[in-house]
């Protein structure tokens, strides 16, 4: 331990995480609200999906006179939905937020942002990453701004991320809203582990799916659900079920839905053993908005199948000192506690990725 | 040797403070509730060149602390309710005190409470552990008895202070002030006069921002405390106010604080009195900020042809109209 320590304590350098400068490579408007925002950074320690960066949203004359206004921006960027839910700024529109404030352009983000790392590409020591963002606050307005060659502040990669056990063999990736991001990096790391997946998307509408579909050509999968072919998991061979609140792609209705129709179908065929009333060898892996998350790990729970959670809470540091993040926690197998019990972890450095059976939500 | 040559070589200015018994690198330190417990910033930023090191409120036995939403951003800073969320005396002295040993630095505990007994039992105990250089009375908390808090009323103040000051011997005795008082010299002088050896200020402004949807508060707990730049002015004015009020003519030093951010801001709190600054809502933005700082300080001495930071200590002209 005491080496751990001393390391602690060194400047910013070899740990596995710190404060970097990256410099924008590309700024590109994937739909109506969404960016996606390629970062390039010198050095980058080495980071897994669900894990996380704050980004300072402000450039380096922004100083500290701005910000105000909502909690919608500073939760790790996970869902459109809760956005609007808890839309503090510009009340339930469904459309991007019309910035008739004045003020508000002027106003800068004064805390960092956080956002899930959507992709990862190496390049020689250099790294590139993906940020995929909406545009709800004055965070993400500034994001929208940025263009090539422009410094932008990163820390990370924080969090604890996704596992991947050694016994899984189909990965369920089910992601709404801006908690698809994280879904397209986990992708990635299931294809390299030489697992199948399949990506389960929800959005409010067409407009505001932040993938590259391409209707023409549906990928076979013969699993019985409507499947869409979308560059960013097709690249790695896995089909995409997506649904929307109003049927405009995809099927009509919740990706809670679908998902419980593939899994019962899953059952059903028994291409996978029960063990311990569990569905051996397929995770759930889920982020999203709250309530989504919620009824996925409901589901998960009835039908028997693993389900981790990448949560998403107003948080202020990222780094575990602000306390803000908090979650009601109960534990698991050998650590839970005792019926009725709980207490906080923290979704920056605890999480944000649980499983869900350790939440008392 | 000429003269241009010998000036050239005159050392860095020095950046060390003493505030009472303690020496310190520097005057920059952190500010409670924002840094954590010890090391959590360790990969972010080198903690040892830190001037001192101020832990998280610990309070005799572990608090859960307030429902989410704990935090709102607001203009030019922020609200939190964390409600001295902390894992209690017996767990930090046993997991924190060794880490906090590691980086070498003053350390100063705040110390939270409910009642006298509370502050009284966990100084006492802090006084003992010999690593713990300064125990820092966050007298802001709402008292169990008739719900106002102690840094409010004099009296009660002067009371809690004289009880704590009795059990701690070694330690330097830091009251942090609050700012939710219409003369925060009042206070300063009570907490002196029971035998406070230094004065932090300020602690949070207490405040609200409202959902306008839900119309309801945004923090569960109703109101929080605003930090940040938003609150830098006024707490310039009353370190201000304490230094010629109270602090100057008993020789006590202060740690300002109050969204300072940067090297500037650091240079108006040390010229209204303080001896000591506080980093506090910046370090969730950017941990290393303090070291920046001191890196700003020294060019700003070097540049006023200063040699120490002492110098600059309450070293505000009076105000003249422009020329």
């Amino acid at each position: 331990m005491a080496g751990l320590i001393n390391e602690r304590v060194k400047p910013v350098g070899d740990s596995p995480r710190g404060t970097y400068d990256a410099r924008v490579v590309q700024n590109v408007r994937i739909c109506t609200d969404h960016y996606r925002l390629t970062l390039g950074l010198g050095r980058f320690p080495a980071s897994t999906p669900g894990q996380f960066v704050q980004i300072e949203c402000r450039g380096a004359e922004g100083g500290g006179s701005g910000g105000g206004g909502g909690n919608s921006e500073f939760r790790i960027q996970n869902s459109e939905l809760a956005t609007e839910y808890r839309a503090i700024e510009w009340g339930p529109g469904l459309s991007r937020p019309a910035l008739h404030d004045p003020d508000f352009l002027k106003a800068t983000a004064y805390l960092r942002r956080p956002f899930s790392i959507a992709a990862r590409r190496e390049n020689g020591g250099a790294v590139e990453i993906d940020i995929i963002h909406r545009v709800v606050g004055r965070g993400t307005h500034w994001m929208e701004t940025l263009e090539r060659g422009q410094e932008v502040s990163v820390i990370g990669p924080l969090g604890k991320g996704f596992r991947i056990p050694e016994q899984l063999e189909l990965a369920l990736l089910v992601g709404g809203g801006v908690g698809i991001p994280p879904m397209i990096y986990l992708a990635e790391a299931v294809h390299r582990a030489g697992k199948r997946a399949v990506a389960f998307v929800g959005a409010q509408r067409k407009d505001l799916v932040p993938l590259t579909i391409s209707p023409c050509s549906p990928a076979a999968s013969g699993e019985g659900e409507p499947v869409l072919n979308a560059t960013e998991f097709a690249d790695y061979g896995f089909p995409t079920v997506v649904s929307t609140d109003d049927g405009s792609m995809g099927t009509k209705g919740f990706v809670t839905g679908a998902l419980r129709k593939f899994i019962e179908k899953l059952k059903s065929n028994s291409e996978f053993r029960i063990q311990n009333s569990e569905l051996a060898g397929v995770v759930v892996y889920c982020c999203g908005p709250t309530p989504m998350m919620k009824a996925t790990a409901k589901v998960c729970a009835e039908l028997g199948v693993v389900c981790q959670v990448s949560l998403e809470q107003p948080m202020a540091c990222g780094m575990g000192t602000c306390q803000s993040c908090v979650v009601k926690w109960r534990g698991l197998d050998a650590e839970r506690l005792a019926e009725g019990e709980w207490k906080y972890k923290l979704t920056c450095t605890d999480g944000p990725v649980f499983d869900s059976r350790e939440l008392a939500w | 040797m000429n003269s241009t040559q010998i000036k050239s070589e005159v050392a860095t200015p020095s950046l060390a403070v003493r505030i009472g018994k303690m020496r310190l690198a520097n005057p920059l330190m952190t500010a409670s509730g924002t840094c954590g417990y010890a090391n959590e910033y360790g990969d972010f930023a080198d903690l040892t060149q830190f001037g001192a090191f101020v832990t998280k409120a610990i309070s005799k036995t572990p608090r859960k602390g307030n429902e989410s939403y704990r935090i709102v951003e607001t203009r030019a800073g922020m609200l939190n309710a964390i409600g001295l969320a902390n894992i209690g005396l017996e767990a930090f002295l046993r997991d924190k005190l060794p880490l906090l040993e590691k980086m070498h630095v003053p350390v100063i505990v705040n110390v939270p409470g409910w009642s006298i007994e509370d502050y009284v039992d966990v100084a006492a105990e802090l006084d003992q552990q010999a690593i713990v250089q300064g125990i820092e009375l966050n007298v802001s908390c709402p008292n169990v008895k008739n719900g106002m808090s102690f840094g409010t009323d004099p009296v009660r103040l002067h009371e809690l202070v004289a009880a704590v000051k009795k059990r701690v011997q070694r330690c330097e005795l830091i009251v942090k002030l609050s700012p939710n008082v219409s003369d925060v010299a009042v206070t300063a002088r009570a907490a002196v006069e029971a035998g406070a050896t230094c004065l932090s200020l300020v602690n949070t402004f207490t405040a609200m921002a409202v959902d306008i949807e839900k119309q309801r508060p945004v923090l569960a707990n109703g109101t929080g405390g605003l930090s940040g730049p938003a609150i830098k002015p006024i707490a310039v004015f009353m370190t201000h106010r304490v230094y010629t009020e109270v602090a100057k003519k008993h020789g006590i030093p202060i740690i300002g604080m109050g969204g300072i951010q940067t090297w500037q801001d650091a240079v108006e709190f040390l010229l209204a009195g303080a001896t000591g600054l506080a980093v506090g809502t910046a370090l969730f933005i950017d941990p290393n900020i303090p070291n920046q700082i001191a890196a700003g300080l020294r060019a700003y001495l070097g540049r006023k042809n200063l040699v120490d930071i002492n110098q600059l200590i309450g070293a505000l002209q009076p105000a003249q109209p422009a020329a």
